[in-house]
Parts: structure tokens; C-alpha cells; sequence
């Protein structure tokens, strides 16, 4: 996720704590608190799933490329940091497949970066 | 409980109205939403002559760092520019390029009162039977813009060769997304690479492109007329077939598969817009122009969090677009490129 969660929540505590002291505008009040609302119930979604997504992609994506190798550290920065050094490697993977011509490579890729963006998807997703 | 910048507003504007008396601000309120302006709703009163006056206003404000960062001098003199036209806008009456007055550069406007822009309310079921007048009117209105001489903007928008609008608008926001992004974005990386292989055919025209038409960035009301565009801080000279595209990409459905803007169906909204601008959608040069709109959706939205990221602006609506659209945004891709 991006911005992380844990720097999200801690921002969003701050502003709940401001809210309920006396003074802040209505209006203001009301946005913030319905913006927090969305925000904490997308944050519970992800709680649970969110290290095995990027387990379950780190590990589709080190086949592709070759690498071999487990997560062994199961902290979400630690396998956020494995995500994107390997989905960097990715791109590079992808663009050097279509100068190469290699389809049935750009195929595989493909196929990995639909199912990575299907698992990542939001049940309030607009698409 | 008044608002500190009341005070303020009022002495900078009773400063631009040399006639008047007793100039004063109140109900000063700041309007949700707006990640790339703060914007405020408030009420002038003053004296002129011996009559006592009033008027509603919108204060709109830069904030200390934005979704999308843009001249606050290119929106108002775009909001000018159609003035008095078939494009429904709100009086523009004061802009602030200065710190001194609000601490950040501002502008003051008419408020359009009394309609409503969200598009969950559009959409919630309560509008339904005056969606098709809607969509009438936001394609209609779309195909003026792209239709209006673009030469009274000339003077504060950088006017592009019929051949060059695709690629500096691409150049433009796959720099953002270089510079802004905080993790790879593949799909993102893909497209961009797609569509600099597969380049459009030069603009049949150099249009105003307003940057960000699309549902609820105007004013509607019960009978589905549209009373106000507004959020024109992207608008600038281009191909006009960007603002359709803009409008037609998968994220503004808002969740109702296949219809543009949640409204219509792309051809129908294609057609509207074709006759009230006069000219063509070519359909490939089109789907370049919806792929690019997805790539700089994803520019705004990790614009967005990069905002967050870096500390300059922690406020929710920075968060909110990327956490919901990023996702969203690649899954928009992948459609339009046939991969989903």
C-alpha cells in the first residue's frame, strides 16, 4: 500500500484526537471523519491478506526471472522492499522481452501482472 | 466562532473595492475534497452608496503541497476565457499570485449555489431518469470546450505543434511518476512503453483541454442540467481528442462497468460529443488518448501519496486516491489494453 499503513494510522489518530476537542468547523469535522472512516476500512481490509499477496507475488515473480530464494523475514516492510527490488527487476524483464521479440516471455509476464493486480483489488474498487 | 482567515479576506478585498464601505467576511467554511486547492465558501457583505450588499464566494487557495501541483494564474484565466460562452462557469473576481495577503496564492470567485457534484449522489439511483439529460449535456459541454478558439489562451498557455501535443503531455507526466512514485509500477511502466511505440496522428486542432472533465467536476441539478465546470487548475492547450479520452477512462465509471462517467455508453457519449464539437474521434487515435489518461491517473494518484509521503501535505484526501485508485488505475489499463 501506498502511502504505508502504519505511518497512515498514526496520522489518522492524530486527527481523530483533534476532532474531538471543541472548536473544529462542522464541515471540516465531517470531512475528516468520513475520510478516516474509508481510510480505517480499507486499511482492516488489507490487515489480514497483505503479507500473503506479496509473499504469493514475490514468489511468482523470482520464477520468472530465475532467482531462487524464500521470504523468510515476514514483516510487510521487509516484503515490501523484496516487491518492489523484484518488480523493478520486472520491468526491466518485460521491456527487454518485447525488444527481444521473445512474445511466448511477454506472455508469462503478462499473465503474472494480471494476477498480481487481481489480488491487490478492493472490494469498493471502481474497476 | 469565526475563522481566522476572515479577517484577513476581508481586508484584502476591501482593498480591491475602492467604493465600498464596511467590508466584512463571515460563514467562512472550507468545502471537502479539494486535494489540489483549499477551497472555502463564504459570505461578502459591504456598503456602497447607501445600500447594503451581499454576495456568496468561493475562496480557493493553494495549499502547502498539492495532489497536483499547477498556476493558480492558468485556472482563473481558463475559468475567464469562457466566461459569458455556452460553457457554464462561475465569475472569476480576484486572483493573489502573492504570499502576503493568505500566506499561499488564492483566488476569489462566484459561488454557483444551490447544485450539486458528487458523483455517488448522481449515481445513488435518486437521478437516474435524468441521467441521459446529463450526459446530453456534459458530452455537449465537453465538445465546446474542444470546439472554442484557443487563441485568448494563447497568452498563458504554451501552444504545442499539431504533432507534439501526445508527446509532451506523455513526457510531462511519466516525469511525475518518475519522480513521484514510491514503488514499481509495472502495468504503469508498460503502457507508457506502448504508447510511445504506438504514437496518435497529429491534433486535427489545437483545442483548450480543460485536464480533468469528468463526473463530479460540475454543478447539476434535478433536471439534469449542468450549472458549473469547475476544477479547470490542468487546463491547457492540446489535442481536444486527451479530454474525451479523459472522460472516458475506465476509473470514472465509478464502478458501473461500460458506462462513461457512470452516465452512458462510450459511443453514445463519443457521438455527443462528435456533434457538438464538430469534429472526429478517430477510434485508434482515441484509444491512445484513453491508455494515456489511465497513465496520468496514475501520476495524480502517486502524486498524491508522494505528497503524504514526503510531509508536506498529511491530510486524508492525499491518501484516499491512492489507497483506493492505484490499483483501480492499473486494472484500468489492463482493460484497455485487452489484458483484463
Amino acid at each position: 500500500m501506498n502511502p504505508p499503513v502504519p505511518p497512515v494510522l498514526a496520522e489518522l489518530a492524530g486527527l481523530l484526537m483533534k476532532n474531538a476537542m471543541p472548536g473544529v468547523p462542522e464541515p471540516e469535522r465531517a470531512s475528516d471523519l468520513s475520510l478516516s472512516a474509508m481510510l480505517l476500512m480499507v486499511a482492516g481490509e488489507v490487515w489480514d491478506r497483505q503479507a500473503h499477496i506479496l509473499v504469493e507475488e514475490n514468489r511468482a515473480v523470482r520464477a520468472l526471472l530465475g532467482e531462487t530464494g524464500e521470504d523468510a523475514d515476514l514483516r510487510l516492510s521487509v516484503l515490501q522492499a523484496e516487491n518492489d527490488r523484484l518488480r523493478a527487476a520486472l520491468i526491466e524483464a518485460h521491456a527487454a522481452a518485447e525488444a527481444a521479440g521473445d512474445q511466448a516471455r511477454q506472455d508469462a509476464i503478462w499473465a503474472e501482472l494480471v494476477a498480481a493486480t487481481e489480488r491487490r483489488k478492493l472490494s469498493t474498487a471502481p474497476v | 466562532m469565526s475563522h481566522p482567515l476572515e479577517p484577513r479576506l476581508a481586508a484584502y478585498i476591501a482593498g480591491k473595492m475602492p467604493g465600498a464601505s464596511d467590508v466584512a467576511v463571515s460563514a467562512l467554511e472550507r468545502i471537502s475534497g479539494g486535494a489540489s486547492r483549499e477551497t472555502y465558501r463564504f459570505v461578502l457583505s459591504w456598503t456602497e452608496g447607501a445600500a447594503a450588499r451581499e454576495r456568496r464566494l468561493i475562496l480557493r487557495r493553494d495549499p502547502p503541497a498539492s495532489l497536483i501541483d499547477t498556476e493558480r494564474r492558468v485556472e482563473f484565466e481558463a475559468y475567464r476565457a469562457f466566461a459569458g460562452t455556452a460553457v457554464p462557469v462561475p465569475e472569476m473576481l480576484w486572483l493573489e499570485e502573492g504570499e502576503a495577503a493568505l500566506d499561499h496564492p488564492f483566488f476569489v470567485a462566484e459561488e454557483i449555489a444551490g447544485f450539486q457534484a458528487s458523483p455517488q449522489m448522481l449515481l445513488s439511483g435518486a437521478y437516474d431518469a435524468v441521467l441521459p439529460k446529463v450526459a446530453e449535456r456534459k458530452w455537449t459541454i465537453l465538445g465546446e470546450i474542444a470546439r472554442a478558439d484557443p487563441a485568448p489562451l494563447a497568452r498563458w498557455m504554451e501552444a504545442p505543434a499539431l504533432d507534439a501535443c501526445w508527446r509532451r503531455e506523455l513526457d510531462h507526466w511519466e516525469a511525475l511518476i518518475d519522480k513521484d512514485q514510491a514503488e514499481p509500477l509495472p502495468v504503469t511502466r508498460a503502457a507508457i512503453r506502448w504508447l510511445r511505440a504506438n504514437p496518435p496522428p497529429p491534433a486535427q486542432k489545437l483545442s483548450v483541454v480543460h485536464g480533468d472533465f469528468r463526473t463530479g467536476n460540475f454543478l447539476f441539478d434535478a433536471a439534469g442540467d449542468i450549472q458549473g465546470v469547475l476544477d479547470w487548475e490542468m487546463s491547457h492547450l492540446g489535442d481536444p481528442l486527451e479530454d474525451l479520452g479523459w472522460s472516458l477512462q475506465p476509473v470514472w465509471s465509478f464502478g458501473r462497468a461500460g458506462r462513461a462517467g457512470g452516465l452512458a455508453s462510450p459511443d453514445e457519449a463519443v457521438a455527443i460529443w462528435e456533434h457538438a464539437s464538430g469534429l472526429k474521434a478517430d477510434p485508434a487515435a482515441l484509444h491512445w488518448w484513453i491508455l494515456f489518461n489511465c497513465v496520468k491517473g496514475q501520476g495524480i494518484w502517486v502524486g498524491s501519496a508522494a505528497a503524504f509521503n514526503r510531509g508536506g501535505n498529511r491530510a486524508p484526501i492525499m491518501i484516499y486516491p491512492a489507497w483506493w485508485l492505484i490499483n483501480a488505475q492499473d486494472r484500468a489499463m489492463l482493460q484497455v489494453m485487452g489484458r483484463l
